[in-house]
């Protein structure tokens, strides 16, 4: 097996090893400490160069006060809540069913809608930017939350039907066989056969792109503009004042916003670990 | 400042009068009027709320209906707001960033106004407000640019506030000598180095000379244009300013000045804050206009200026009219400008400002000692294209004074292109 595991190297790699672990995860994080050690100081520190020594008085409350009750953090919160949960549900809802049919169902033209589902994975977002801007303003929902949900699930649902689609195929095809035999409805085979045995794959798509959605900035700033439907990763720059960046506060908005996909994935870290072990298990 | 006091309290007895006036005017303006403003943070929104609330109480038949938009979406959506059913009064800057919408027709010519006595006290900004020989619009706002410096550290070396280009170079030499840098200066962003070229620039040649650069009519290799930046490298040969200046924001370099590393910077007003912050206090933080360089040429001031304009498709000019009058009159500006609202300067010299030290200087300057005009800082003077250019080279000149030539034939490349 490659590589060896390290309770089966010689001792000195495995030194070596505990050695460097401690260093090479402390320079991985070292960015996100320093945002959280921001988050805790006072103004003062960032304007008289007080940036890594100890915070000359401890804000955190006043900091994080500020960020729940002084601005527009609970609103943005609220809105990538909005924004991503139902494209959570929109996406694999509809991949699993577009999964199911290319993946159980012969037809013609079957492989060149797959093509298509993954063709769509390769077109940068960038490039689409000018026109899905203009169609969401044609369409009435610039700035609305209903327009940048829609435009996730659209763009996320290719990515979304590859992934289901294999995962299907790889499922026991005599079981559907068997509940046909039965002469059980397809609608009745998706619903208590296949999606049963979806479940790992469902929560690992769920898990997937709720950190994708969450983390967006690109489309949040494209298609959003105020505090009415822009999510927390766009909201963030309301910090930055006319003349001033409000680091202290930047820092703290941003520790509250990449909380709940952390939480997800830690509560949602069994089925992450069972659905890429079972896709890649045959 | 006393003679200040006696005119502003001379002033507010006037301008209760005119608005009494208004008042009787007032019964006339019906209908709606529509405002949009892009004061959308939260002090500024509040003055912007408060301004519509009084004003609507003076003229209880109007109809006022305010749109506040985010400052920064403002900025691109205000060629759609303009030319689909525009509001009647909207909020933007002085100077060139005016001139795309005055050239499309979208803001209404408001000589008229300007042409009434009470105008007189707006004096400062006339410049500023016109263009094509007429106005378009009038300031409620501005803030002052000029030296920030450790008063602790002058005295200590037995400094004195510069009035000249030779004392300026020397009290920088002094304080090379101590160990320190003259000037603190983040120039990652660009725009700080703007303020410098401005200020060398418009004492140099004069605030003509600067105007006519920035709106393309002077080339960049113009031999004018060499002597400011031979004045400049003087500072950058002598190693006035901090290293690596390139890699900081403008937030970034306060430190050097806080912790004493440094002893001034040139910027604007709204630094105070910051430096207070730091721990700085008033009798360790002082301000000097900055000084003379070539004695024929007035005093001309960076001063940044948020405006409010009548656009042309406008519904109730008459309204929009009466509202501009009323944002410019001088009670109204103190009572928009004080420190619990905006916190700057109001344009009105008839007005009385907060007690604040920096503030009081900024004012009397701006309002006494800025004979040859209110320049609106480098990337509103100029336009966008060729700001944009041009700030680079600027930086890059404070980094490799060597290459100017390159530097002032790209620029004169792009202004070529843009303005012909």
């Amino acid at each position: 097996m490659f590589p060896t595991p390290i309770e089966k190297q010689s001792r000195g790699m495995q030194i070596g090893y505990q050695a460097f672990l401690p260093v090479a995860l402390v320079l991985w994080l070292l960015p996100l400490l320093a945002v959280a050690l921001f988050s805790i100081k006072p103004d003062a520190d960032f304007a008289n160069g007080n940036f890594w020594g100890l915070p000359s008085s401890f804000e955190a409350f006043n900091n994080y006060g500020k960020v729940f009750f002084e601005s527009n953090m609970p609103r943005y919160l609220l809105n990538s809540l909005l924004i991503t949960v139902p494209t959570v549900i929109g996406a694999v809802a509809l991949s699993a069913m577009a999964g199911f049919a290319l993946g159980v169902y012969r037809f013609k033209g079957n492989l060149l809608i797959f093509f298509m589902f993954i063709a769509g994975n390769f077109v940068p977002f960038q490039i689409l930017m000018v026109p899905v801007r203009d169609l969401t303003v044609s369409l009435g929902m610039y700035d609305t939350i209903r327009g940048l949900v829609l435009f996730h699930i659209a763009f996320q649902t290719g990515f979304c039907t590859l992934f289901m689609r294999n995962f299907i195929r790889a499922l026991p095809f005599p079981l559907i066989e068997a509940a046909r035999v039965e002469g059980i409805a397809e609608w009745r085979i998706f619903w208590y056969v296949v999606l049963p045995l979806m479940k790992p794959a469902l929560a690992a798509l769920a898990v997937l792109i709720f950190t994708f959605i969450w983390n967006d900035y690109f489309w949040a700033v494209v298609l959003t503009q105020g505090p009415s439907a822009q999510p927390v990763t766009a909201g963030i720059t309301e910090f930055n004042s006319q003349f001033r960046a409000a680091y202290h506060l930047m820092s703290a908005g941003s520790i509250v916003a990449a909380l709940p996909p952390v939480a997800m994935f830690f509560l949602m870290q069994k089925h992450f670990i069972a659905g890429l072990t079972l896709g890649a298990v045959k | 400042m006393r003679s200040i006091m006696k005119t502003s309290f001379a002033a507010l007895a006037a301008a209760s009068i005119a608005a009494t006036a208004a008042i009787a005017d007032g019964h006339q303006l019906s209908g709606d009027l529509k405002i949009t403003s892009d004061m959308s943070n939260p002090a500024p929104r509040a003055v912007m709320e408060g301004l519509v609330a009084d004003f609507g109480a003076l003229h209880p038949d109007l109809n006022i209906e305010l749109t506040i938009v985010d400052r920064e979406a403002w900025k691109t959506q205000i060629r759609n707001a303009l030319s689909a059913n525009p509001p009647d009064v909207v909020n933007w800057y002085a100077a060139n960033r005016m001139k795309p919408y005055v050239d499309a027709g979208l803001f209404a010519d408001i000589s008229d106004l300007w042409a009434e006595e009470e105008f007189a006290a707006l004096a400062s900004t006339k410049g500023a407000m016109t263009l094509n020989d007429a106005q378009w619009g009038v300031p409620y706002t501005y803030y002052q640019w000029g030296v920030y410096y450790r008063k602790d550290i002058f005295e200590e070396l037995g400094l004195e506030e510069p009035t000249t280009w030779d004392e300026e170079k020397a009290n920088c030499q002094a304080i090379l000598d101590s160990g320190r840098k003259c000037y603190t200066i983040g120039s990652k962003f660009l725009w700080t180095a703007g303020g410098w070229f401005d200020y060398i620039n418009s004492r140099t040649n004069g605030y003509d000379f600067h105007i006519a650069l920035a709106s393309g009519e002077i080339e960049w290799t113009d031999d004018r244009v060499r002597q400011t930046f031979a004045n400049w490298r003087e500072l950058i040969d002598m190693g006035a300013f901090i290293d690596d200046h390139q890699t900081y924001s403008w937030q970034e370099a306060l430190p050097f000045m806080v912790n004493g590393e440094a002893a001034s910077y040139l910027m604007g007003n709204f630094s105070v804050a910051a430096f207070r912050e730091g721990g700085l206090t008033d009798d360790q933080l002082d301000f000097y206009q900055f000084p003379v360089i070539n004695p024929d040429v007035d005093f001309a001031e960076d001063a940044p200026t948020d405006t409010f304009h009548l656009t042309s498709g406008a519904a109730n000019p008459e309204a929009g009219k009466e509202f501009l009058r009323f944002v410019t009159s001088a009670d109204v500006q103190t009572k928009i400008n004080s420190g619990d609202a905006l916190g700057q300067l109001p344009v009105n010299a008839n007005s009385s400002i907060d007690d604040d030290k920096f503030l009081a200087e900024g004012f009397e300057m701006l309002s006494t000692n800025a004979g040859g005009g209110i320049m609106q800082f480098f990337d509103r003077d100029f336009s966008a294209e060729m700001a944009s250019v041009g700030m680079e080279g600027l930086q890059e000149f404070m980094v490799f004074p060597d290459n100017l030539d390159d530097i002032l034939a790209r620029l004169e490349d792009t202004r070529q292109r843009i303005y012909q």
